[in-house]
């Protein structure tokens, strides 16, 4: 045996054990039972510490699960986009002194509107907007509008950040191997294998997450003088211990929907006071109804500030494990959120999600370093409250999606095979690989066995590099697969039958192996490269099921020229050199 | 040392495939020609959704169910014609339906209610229908309305509701709501419970496409074919020699026809999945043919002189105990799934074990023996160049191109 040999022999093993122990997350993965598997902590804790953390993935077509398509409000993004350039144009008219300029962007249109005394002037500052353009001048009037290439700059990355937001959003749900890809017309498709909640999936995709804290100002009363209450509205009263321990009562009001209380607060709310409403939900109600609550518009910060938001568990006795979320600012937002709590100790703080109060926890004590927890109240069960933190802990940490999004096309896949279905063919394709390797060994024996190790090793080196590379495995990818074992099959022949045909001209049994590798190589190659070459363009022109097709073949090509050349030649080499063995050879 | 093989084809073989080749090239023609009548003509490919478009459902029947009986129902909707085909074996009782509909709602009856909502509720700014998304209407007001007065005003026009979603948008102010109505697939699937119990009718899948992206889909698919050909045409008229390409395509096109041709006879469903079954196909083919070509490149260098079509029958004679080897593996890696697998897997199964027979018969019969016709092709060629009046006309050209 020549050093050559021991490298190549290292190399082998090497490659082998690898594979093992990169298989070793998808063996705990696939054990674990299929409702449970694709919550990412469930499988933290059942993976072996020293195993790596990427799995096996089954595609949507094998496990069933959801499928969205959002369509981004692009043009919704450029209108709101234009309103922010009319208010930086107001600051900068000012800043130039043009005198009586009066600057509106319509939120409906997008269109801005300049109206100035002097507006040549104004017009010198407009230029200085080189991504809007004159639509029209009329007097002292002049309208813009955003350039076309502006608006197609603005729409494209619209809907890169909504993709980037939504993939943010369904990777810190832990969900595996979701989908997220960005489609031609401003849509982006969403598929999320394996999960069957499409009313929390669109919940926390479709959110306009925009966050604030605000204080609420139980100390006035106007809500409880209001008469002219429409049917279905009724007045409620809150009590709760505020400061020195007193008795606060605030007034509130209930409705059953939503929209009724929204169309009658519009304009009811006192100077400095904003309305908005919140859910009441649980807590011996039979149905969710809607309240509202009279925030103070002066103090309140966004949720711009924070760095992290997550689960925790409070073990002080009597809580008994009780959930709660613990809230981390940045430095700015530290100082805002220690000043904001100071001013407003035992006063009730809003945490305002798209302009509905999600809860309103009282400020206990200043809460100053930039960390806050939140409890969740009420006498919910533990694993209600574990899940309203979790989905809590998620918005607060999600940030805004910058465009609007709405979902298009919503639905729950199953396995298109079914469970049952899937284990009967999962059986049937064992059992015809067995059939496979059984036949090897019997028609060529000796090297008929060493084919059958390749090829189990090939199988393993495929699903190595698929689990290693996070790949989902759909039903064409195990076409791809089937293919890429035939074609190792394939080699294996054509390496026996060579060194059969050598062996019959009368060379020695190792010159016979030396040619037939050395002769049979260049044929495996051209196949393999020939398979190869097709892949990759399918790879790269194909779409949706046919690309998983390709992926699985260039994989499976590569591991099969792999193990069909180098690993059973190996294996030879080592039975031919060592004399006793000799025997054992045969082809 | 004494060696004892089992050898399935005794060395020494020679059975003459090149004489065959004009009789297989009629034959084949013929087929594909009937296949490609088949599809294009008549009765063409069960296409499923993801190329014709339309709503498919999968669904599950708790008892044993007919599928004439899930037609005529389906039909007595006002689906016009709808596919109904059994999906696996008979006991697990599931059927496919597909209907060509989309969308319940027409741009018509979306107008009837669009205009019956700006009566009923106030404010009405702007409203959207998109046909090809379907059973979807977007209405945009002036200020936040009640939703069940929406509701309400929509299903007076007779069509169901089935949700209502509000767009909060960044102003606060709900203006904006989605009306989800009751589609297409949702009318089957309670048809199919009125009839046969409510508990007894599961909906496993509803997939819709659209048409424009099933075109899509379809235009995706035939140029990522047709560019990988290209691909392998260049690779192989650099490895081998440009002698050899069109061979290999033509046997690639020819074993894709062929296996199409499983799908247009089973009436299976074909759809992107099927596709991926006619790749597998054409990979093995290719492959074949490629290890035939390599062995007469091979014999072309140690035979040298002797006529291309006896390079060709001693190379396809040489490497017969492989093919059969090989493709008797394959086939044998099959049975399992043919006779235990269900639906896509079967169908895999069975389509790759045509491929298997067509990529082996197109190999002996019709990529090798085109590099005949093309070096008889060159010979003219060079013959008329020479500006000899009587090109020299026979099989035995020159061997093949030597290899690298």
């Amino acid at each position: 045996m020549d050093r050559a040999w021991y490298w190549k022999a290292g190399f082998i093993l090497a490659v082998t054990l690898v594979a093992i122990w990169a298989l070793v997350p998808s063996v705990t993965y696939f054990r674990l039972p299929a409702s449970e598997r694709n919550e990412a902590s469930v499988f933290e804790r059942a993976r072996p510490k020293w195993a790596p953390a990427k799995h096996l993935n089954l595609g949507l077509d094998l496990q069933g699960g959801i499928h969205l398509v959002m369509g981004v409000e692009v043009d919704r993004a450029v209108r709101e986009k234009a309103v922010r350039r009319a208010e930086e144009l107001a600051a900068e008219m000012d800043r130039k002194d043009v005198k009586g300029a009066d600057v509106r962007g319509d939120p409906d249109t997008g269109i801005v509107t300049v109206t100035a005394p002097d507006v040549g002037k104004a017009k010198d500052v407009l230029a200085e907007f080189t991504d809007m353009y004159v639509r029209r001048t009329t007097g002292n009037t002049v309208e813009l509008a955003m350039k076309d290439d502006a608006v197609k700059l603005l729409k494209d990355s619209a809907v890169d950040q909504a993709v980037k937001a939504i993939r943010n959003r369904v990777d810190k749900w832990g969900v595996s191997e979701p989908t997220i890809a960005k489609r031609g017309d401003a849509s982006i498709l969403v598929q999320l294998p394996g999960y069957s909640n499409p009313e929390k999936a669109k919940e926390l995709i479709g959110k306009t997450a925009q966050l604030e804290f605000k204080i609420v100002d139980d100390g006035d009363l106007s809500v409880s003088k209001l008469t002219d209450l429409p049917q279905g509205v009724t007045l409620n009263w809150d009590r709760y211990s505020g400061a020195g321990d007193a008795t606060i009562s605030s007034p509130y009001l209930e409705s059953k929907d939503r929209a009724p209380l929204a169309q009658y607060l519009k304009d009811k709310a006192p100077a400095g006071h904003v309305f908005a409403i919140g859910k009441l939900e649980g807590r011996g109600r039979a149905d969710t109804t809607y309240r509202s609550w009279l925030l103070d518009q002066k103090q309140g910060m966004t949720g711009e500030y924070i760095t992290d938001a997550r689960v925790a568990f409070d073990n002080s006795p009597g809580e008994g494990n009780r959930p709660y979320v613990q809230v981390s600012f940045n430095k700015t937002g530290a100082d805002l959120f220690g000043k904001l709590t100071k001013e407003n100790v035992k006063r009730r703080m809003a945490i305002v999600l798209d302009d509905t109060v999600d809860s309103a926890p009282i400020i206990q004590t200043e809460i100053p370093g930039g960390i806050c927890s939140i409890h969740l109240g009420g006498l919910k069960p533990i694993n209600e409250i574990l899940e309203e933190a979790k989905d809590l802990a998620l918005v607060l940490k999600s940030g805004a999606l910058p465009a609007p999004v709405r979902i298009l096309e919503e639905r729950s896949v199953g396995a298109s095979l079914g469970p049952e279905l899937i284990r009967r063919g999962s059986q049937a394709a064992l059992l015809g690989l067995l059939a496979v390797l059984v036949f090897m060994a019997l028609y060529y024996r000796f090297s008929g066995l060493v084919a059958d190790v390749a090829l189990v090793l090939n199988g393993l080196v495929v699903l190595a590099i698929m689990a290693g590379i996070n790949s989902t495995l759909t039903l064409p990818g195990i076409a791809g697969f089937v293919l890429t074992l035939g074609m190792a099959v394939d080699a294996n022949v054509l390496i026996n039958e060579r060194i059969r045909e050598e062996l019959k001209t009368g060379r020695t049994l190792a010159a016979a192996v030396k040619t037939g590798y050395e002769k049979v190589f260049w044929t495996i190659f051209d196949g393999h490269v020939t398979a190869l070459v097709a892949g990759f363009v399918i790879r790269a022109y194909g779409s949706g099921p046919v690309r998983g097709f390709a992926t699985t073949l260039i994989i499976g090509l590569l591991a099969s020229m792999f193990t069909s050349i180098v690993v059973t030649r190996a294996i030879v080499e080592w039975f031919v050199s060592h004399g006793r063995l000799h025997k054992a050879v045969s082809f | 040392m004494e060696m004892k093989y089992f050898d399935l084809i005794k060395p020494g073989t020679t059975h003459d495939f090149v004489k065959y080749r004009r009789v297989a090239v009629v034959i084949s023609l013929i087929a594909n020609a009937l296949v490609l009548a088949g599809m294009l003509l008549w009765p063409g490919l069960n296409y499923g959704v993801d190329f014709a478009g339309g709503t498919e459902l999968q669904v599950h029947f708790k008892q044993k169910a007919e599928a004439g009986d899930i037609r005529d129902l389906v039909a007595k909707q006002g689906f016009g014609e709808p596919t109904v085909q059994e999906y696996g074996n008979k006991e697990d009782n599931q059927f496919l339906v597909r209907v060509e509909r989309i969308a319940l709602l027409t741009p018509e009856r979306a107008d009837q209610i669009r205009a019956a909502v700006s009566q009923a509720v106030p404010g009405l700014q702007s409203f959207r229908f998109d046909p090809e998304v379907g059973d979807k209407l977007d209405f945009f007001f002036k200020q936040p309305v009640d939703e069940s007065a929406l509701r309400a005003a929509v299903e007076k026009q007779g069509t169901a509701v089935k949700e209502i979603r509000p767009l909060v948008s960044r102003e606060g102010a709900e203006r904006e709501y989605t009306v989800i109505t009751q589609g297409t697939g949702d009318k089957i699937g309670s048809a199919l419970r009125e009839k046969y119990g409510q508990d007894q009718v599961e909906v496993v899948r509803t997939d819709y496409v659209g048409p424009q992206v099933g075109k899509q889909l379809r235009i995706d698919g035939i140029l990522a074919v047709v560019y990988a050909m290209g691909m392998i045409l260049v690779y192989v008229g650099f490895r081998f020699d440009f002698r050899f390409s069109p061979g290999v395509v033509i046997a690639l096109v020819h074993d894709a026809i062929i296996t199409l041709g499983y799908f247009l006879v089973s009436r299976h469903e074909f759809n992107l999945t099927s596709v991926t079954v006619i790749l597998t196909v054409v990979g093995y083919s290719v492959n074949d043919t490629i290890v035939i070509y390599d062995r007469i490149r091979e014999n072309a260098k140690k035979h040298k002189g002797r006529p291309l079509r006896e390079l060709i029958n001693l190379s396809i004679n040489e490497m017969l105990g492989r093919t059969i080897l090989t493709s008797g593996a394959t086939a044998l890696s099959l049975v399992g799934l043919l006779v235990y697998g269900v639906g896509t897997i079967q169908d895999f199964a069975a389509a790759m074990l045509v491929g298997i027979v067509s990529g082996t018969y197109s190999t002996w019969y019709i990529a090798s023996p085109m590099t005949i016709w093309l070096e008889e092709h060159v010979e003219q060629r060079k013959a008329i160049q020479a500006a000899q009046p009587k090109p020299k006309k026979s099989d035995t050209g020159r061997p093949a191109a030597a290899a690298r």
